[in-house]
């Protein structure tokens, strides 16, 4: 147990409710609601039946969404602060404790921005839908409010409202545009995801009600709230299974390949881009932030459920056949080192976990835009039947060239310095014994050499080698049109943006980290070592996971 | 006006402009730019040739005694950790700038001639460009992370210029390779670089050696964690410059245009290992036991290339196993703890390589016109023969490096080859008696090459021959034939001034850059380490000086002679007789002592064969589990399938209006 006097101040204590910059217009609460209602107004707009009308509607809808979270992170956000900024506070019903609490910290803001980021670039992406246009951009706009809204909310149970009401549209566009196993797809998503989130809703009331009185699920007071070690952790466990399953941590993945597998592109650029990274998040708010000191003892599991991740995954994705499910994998494989740096105890390496999101978020809807629009043309995902595609599409094969270079932690773009950032973080940190971080730190960078591998391969495979004279005579293979060269472009602008110069995001979260960080140390201090007794008895030697020395 | 180091900065900028410039046309109006060759390719020239004048401003500065000159900015930071990025000139730097610009330029130059009937003509000058930048900002990074990122920047141009003709398999299958096989050197490079951190809280090339000393002594790191990360990050320059058994990728790059096998893979990116090798001199030098490292690996390098350079019969596979052996030269001069003369023999190798490649270049694309775009048939030297005749500048600039690189005085070869085995005499004399015996092996395969592709008669036109080569290499007679009538037999001629130009401008520093470093007066070893050599000067004794260099003239001219006998004389068929004598020996050699065989049995079949069985594991246990599960709770027997529409909705429906009901349950208990 600890004094949480002696903490340092949880990101929004002190400063809830005075605003950076003493603005209390509800920016937040705007950019959630305005593409919900735009969502309900798409039923209305005249449409001649085949979206053409209604896919400009939705444009407009999403970008003004963008422009509404840039302005409210122009307006009111001072990324010097480690606090709570933009908060806005409602009660909604006092009598269950529920409030409408919406703010943004480090943690929040950076993916606030993606969410609707990448979701105008994936309606400009359903430019082709054709099929039940009006709930598609439906669909697509009421998930862009729910996802900013997962992000911003500042409450436990408003945040389990919202992660679950965020399952609908994902499983209704899966169903209907998906591929031929949609339905078994689709299924197992929502099976997968809506059983795992069971979890959060019992850690939620678990942390509600604990200590008696007026249930309270709003992340400032559960901070301040001392919770017994052993309630921590089992609070912990609940929620990495929750949040695990939507990362996903190896063994809890195998419903996105299938997703990922049937997904339509634009569908596709949403999952990869974001609802990824609500995992990713999800364990640096609640495991790492609310729970920290539980995290001393399931950090060093993450680590090796990173490496797991990192290697199991890549090697799966250097085996499969089809397209999508490749990439699908590569994606797993990338979030291994989310869970390395949110294991690392270090501001750089907690620092580079969170840019890695940021940059996977990036680079993995370019490749599934890409896989969509080759897929558009080729009308396969299997790798045995492409091959010679490079002589038709050569702007598309230099698209692909880049992203996957991107992909592949090249320097100068985004994934090389979020990459590198977690390695450095966590080899240079002392919260765990030497030989632990040499051999973690080894295998990880086996990742270096496999992916290369399978991209590459890839690459090989879909357009090196003579023209392909099967797949032309059935296809016309079309070189990219400007809209595709135009979203590719302007994923690349800000992967190579950070690539270039990391500090243009790193900046805009590093005061929230670095309390998160500190606060997590500090619990380690108190409870001696991040040993966890289950695994004193595991495979691994207990050698390994010796406690730092303070 | 600032001086020239000031604004070093720009050097690689400049080129990086074209490339971006150039890069942004392809994409956006792909036709056009394609159409605008001319304006292209004089932009970039242009953009090389002032880096050029601006690398030659920097190194005149450098040689009238400027002081270095390094700035830095915070490039990343987090927490108490900063990354400071910048630039760096010294003389180390100057000199291979003017180098790695010059040859850049020229090859730049002669690939208007060589690409002038290539539909990708601009991207391959865009590519260039973009090597060019990559590779003068490796030079200028002042710390180990940043020479980290144009490492891999310079790794990428190597794949995107192996790959260039992505219709050929045997290209995109090499340019993989050659990724791959780096990334295993990076791999340690990485972690080596990221263990250094850890032990001395710096990347910097001084910071890192000070600091791992303090270490050391303070007891934070003991002395074999120290040794190990040096062979960490050993590893990196192994891969970059091919040393055995990381070589494998080098051979197979020569897939890739001709004037990229002599920018990158002969002059400039394969040194950039020599170069960080150079560049950690501090560090390395506190540990004889890596330096021995070093010495072996380049030692058996060094006598690997030339052993199984002595059998190709692919002319640009034979110079591409040269260009091994002389990198192992190279890092057997750093093993020894004389930097200055692996820089010296990577200075004259790169000018009379370049050279040599481009002759072959030049070959090639003439033999192109008899026997078509197959380069089974227009780069092997069973069809060539005779040529001299027909190509006599191509000829002349090839004897002359023929006979650079065999270290015949007073052509540059002699002179840093010369050093590079008088340190390892006095270092390590085992590994000198195999440098010693190389040198004998280089100038016999050197002239091998040179008499069968350019004396005798010329076998171009048997298209009994042309057919069994073909045969032999696993290509379809079908498809051969066809590829023949395609390109209807011309005539051999010397290729045009873009090509011959270059040829003619590398014979000057070929024949006379040695005479900077003789070891009596070496302006070379004053202008990168001045204490060292005033040093070797004093000391230089002319009795040791014409023993050693007599031997390797010696041996050298053994070479020539036995080669003079083989295959121009043709009095003895040398290769018959020791096929019939030595057949182990022999297939040892053409199979390259197996290691590409191994390489291809274990790692390439190997992790395939990992990957599918994880896969298989992942399909049919990880998600069997989870289907199992499926089937037990819905009491199905075909499982989720029998699960379809309408479930799942209602699913989702239940568990949302659980939550809404438990919510409003807590609500009413908690008044």
């Amino acid at each position: 147990m600890i004094e949480i006097g002696l903490l340092p101040t949880f990101g929004s204590v002190g400063t809830l409710g005075v605003d950076a910059l003493g603005n209390d217009f509800p920016w937040l609460s705007l950019s959630i609601f305005f593409p919900i209602i735009g969502a309900l107004i798409v039923p209305f707009v005249p449409d001649e039946g085949e979206g053409k009308q209604v896919r400009w509607f939705a444009l407009v809808i999403a970008l003004a969404t963008f422009l509404i979270t840039v302005a409210a992170y122009l307006k009111g956000y001072e990324p010097s602060q480690e606090g709570l900024q933009l908060a806005e506070r409602v009660d909604w019903l006092p009598d269950l404790g529920l409030v409408w609490a919406v703010g943004a910290d480090g943690l929040s803001m950076p993916l606030i921005l993606l969410t609707s980021f990448i979701t105008a670039l994936a309606v400009l992406a359903a430019w082709p839908v054709s099929f039940k246009p009006k709930l598609f951009f439906f669909l697509i706009l009421a998930m862009d409010g729910g996802q900013i809204a997962v992000f911003a909310v500042q409450d436990m149970l408003l945040f389990f409202l919202a992660w679950e009401l965020e399952l609908l549209p994902v499983y209704l566009l899966l169903a209907i545009w998906g591929g031929k196993k949609r339905q078994y797809a689709a299924t197992k998503f929502i099976i997968y995801t809506a059983g795992s989130s069971l979890f959060i809703l019992l850690a939620a009331l678990a942390m509600g009600f604990f200590g008696g009185g007026q249930p309270n699920f709003e992340f400032i007071n559960l901070a301040e709230k001392s919770f017994g070690t052993g309630f921590q952790i089992l609070c912990y466990a609940g929620l990495l299974i929750a949040f695990g399953v939507k990362l996903p941590i190896v063994p809890l993945h195998t419903w996105l390949p299938d997703a990922h597998g049937e997904a339509t592109a634009p569908v596709h650029m949403l999952l990869a881009g974001i609802l990824l990274k609500m995992g990713g998040y999800a364990l640096l708010r609640f495991n790492a932030q609310l729970l920290p000191e539980a995290h001393t003892y399931f950090a060093p599991l993450l680590i090796v459920l990173g490496v797991v991740n990192i290697i199991y995954a890549a090697l799966t994705s250097f085996a499969q056949r089809n397209l999508k499910r490749k990439i699908a994998y590569s994606s797993i494989s990338h979030m291994g080192f989310v869970l390395i740096g949110i294991g690392s105890f270090s501001v750089l390496g907690t620092s580079g976990a969170m840019l890695q999101m940021i940059s996977h978020g990036l680079i993995g809807a370019s490749l599934f835009f890409l896989v969509g629009a080759t897929y558009d043309r080729t009308h396969t995902l299997q790798l045995d039947e492409m091959g010679g595609v490079g002589q038709n599409m050569r702007i598309m094969f230099a698209l692909w060239t880049v992203c996957s270079l991107a992909s592949l932690a090249l320097p100068g773009m985004s994934g090389f310095i979020s990459e590198l950032m977690v390695f450095a973080g966590f080899v240079t940190d002392e919260a765990y014994t030497l030989p632990f971080r040499v051999v973690m730190a080894s295998l990880a960078a086996v990742g270096v050499i496999l992916t290369p591998i399978y991209l590459l391969s890839m690459l090989r495979e879909i357009f090196f080698g003579k023209e392909n004279v099967q797949l032309t005579s059935q296809n016309k293979l079309v070189d990219a049109e400007p809209r595709e060269i135009y979203i590719i472009g302007c994923l690349l602008v800000p992967i190579i943006g950070i690539g270039l110069y990391p500090r243009l995001m790193t900046d805009t979260y590093s005061a929230s980290i670095e309390a998160l960080v500190k606060r997590d140390l500090v619990a380690m201090k108190s409870v001696g070592r991040p040993v966890p007794s289950i695994m004193k008895k595991g495979l691994l030697t207990p050698a390994l996971f010796s406690a730092p020395e303070f | 006006m600032p001086s020239a180091a000031e604004i070093a900065w720009l050097i690689p900028v400049l080129p990086l402009v074209g490339a971006i410039a150039t890069g942004l046309g392809l994409i956006a109006f792909n036709s056009t730019t394609n159409r605008m060759r001319k304006p292209v390719a004089i932009g970039l020239l242009t953009c090389l040739g002032a880096a050029t004048v601006l690398s030659y401003a920097v190194l005149i500065d450098q040689l009238s005694g400027g002081l270095p000159v390094e700035h830095l900015f915070v490039w990343a930071s987090a927490g108490s950790f900063s990354l400071p990025m910048g630039y760096v000139v010294d003389p180390l730097g100057a000199v291979m700038l003017a180098l790695v610009t010059t040859i850049a330029l020229l090859v730049m130059i002669y690939s208007h001639g060589y690409m002038a009937h290539d539909k990708g003509y601009v991207r391959f000058f865009t590519y260039l460009a973009l090597f060019s930048s990559s590779m003068l900002g490796l030079i200028i990074s002042p710390n180990l992370l940043e020479i980290y990122v144009f490492w891999e920047l310079v790794g990428m141009c190597s794949y995107l210029l192996v790959g260039f003709w992505y219709d050929r398999e045997g290209a995109a299958h090499a340019a993989q390779k050659a990724f791959v096989v780096n990334r295993v050197g990076d791999f340690g490079l990485l972690l080596g670089i990221l263990g250094l951190f850890w032990a001395t809280g710096s990347f910097d090339f001084h910071g890192i050696a000070d600091g791992l000393l303090v270490a050391i002594q303070g007891g934070t790191v003991p002395a074999w964690a120290a040794i190990t990360l040096c062979l960490l990050v050993f590893m990196g320059p192994m891969a970059k410059s091919a040393q055995f058994p990381l070589h494998v990728w080098l051979p197979d790059a020569m897939e890739g245009p001709t004037p990229i096998s002599a920018l990158i893979h002969a002059a400039t990116m394969v040194a950039a290992g020599i170069f960080l090798v150079a560049r950690l001199e501090p560090l390395y030098s506190q540990f004889p036991f890596v330096g021995l490292v070093i010495a072996v690996v380049g030692t058996i390098t060094c006598f690997l290339g030339a052993s199984i350079a002595l059998t190709q019969m692919d002319l640009k596979k034979g110079l591409a196993y040269s260009t091994v052996s002389q990198l192992g030269y190279m890092m057997l001069a750093m093993g020894c703890g004389a930097p200055v003369a692996g820089m010296f023999h990577l200075v004259t190798h790169a000018f009379f390589k370049a050279m040599l490649f481009l002759g072959s270049g030049s070959v090639i694309h003439a033999m192109e016109e008899v026997v078509g775009h197959e380069p089974i048939l227009a780069q092997d030297m069973r069809l060539m023969g005779g040529l001299r005749k027909k190509m006599p500048i191509t000829s002349r600039t090839f004897f002359i490096g023929c006979i650079a690189i065999s270290g015949i005085p007073p052509l540059a070869g002699f002179w840093s080859k010369d050093e590079i085995l008088g340190q390892a005499f006095s270092t390590f004399p085992i590994l000198w008696a195999f440098g010693f015996l190389t040198a004998g092996m280089t100038a016999f395969y050197m002239f091998r090459l040179y008499f069968l592709t350019f004396e005798g008669t010329f076998r171009g036109n048997d298209k009994d021959l042309q057919a069994s080569l073909l045969r032999a290499s696993g290509k379809s007679l079908e498809e051969g034939e066809e590829e023949l009538i395609g390109h209807p037999s011309g005539s051999v001629h010397e290729s045009s001034w873009p090509m011959t130009l270059p040829l003619v401008v590398l014979a000057v520093p070929s024949v006379f850059i040695g005479l900077l470093g003789t070891p009596w007066n070496s302006k070379f070893g004053f202008l990168l380490d001045p204490a060292e050599a005033a040093a070797m000067a004093t000391s230089f004794d002319w009795g040791e000086f014409l023993l050693l260099a007599g031997a390797s003239v010696l041996i050298s001219s053994a070479g020539i002679v036995l080669a003079t006998f083989a295959y121009y004389l043709q009095r003895l068929d040398l290769g018959k007789q020791i096929a019939s004598r030595f057949p182990l020996l022999n297939t040892f050699l053409v199979k390259k002592w197996y290691l590409d065989d191994i390489n291809e049995k274990i790692f390439v079949q190997g992790s395939r064969r990992l990957a599918r069985e994880v896969l298989e594991v992942d399909a049919k246990v990880v998600d069997g589990v989870v289907n199992l599960t499926g089937i037990l709770t819905l009491g199905s027997g075909e499982g989720l399938k029998y699960f379809e529409t309408g479930r799942a909705q209602f699913y989702a429906l239940v568990v949302f209006g659980g939550v809404i009901a438990l919510v409003a349950l807590f609500g009413v208990l908690g008044q």
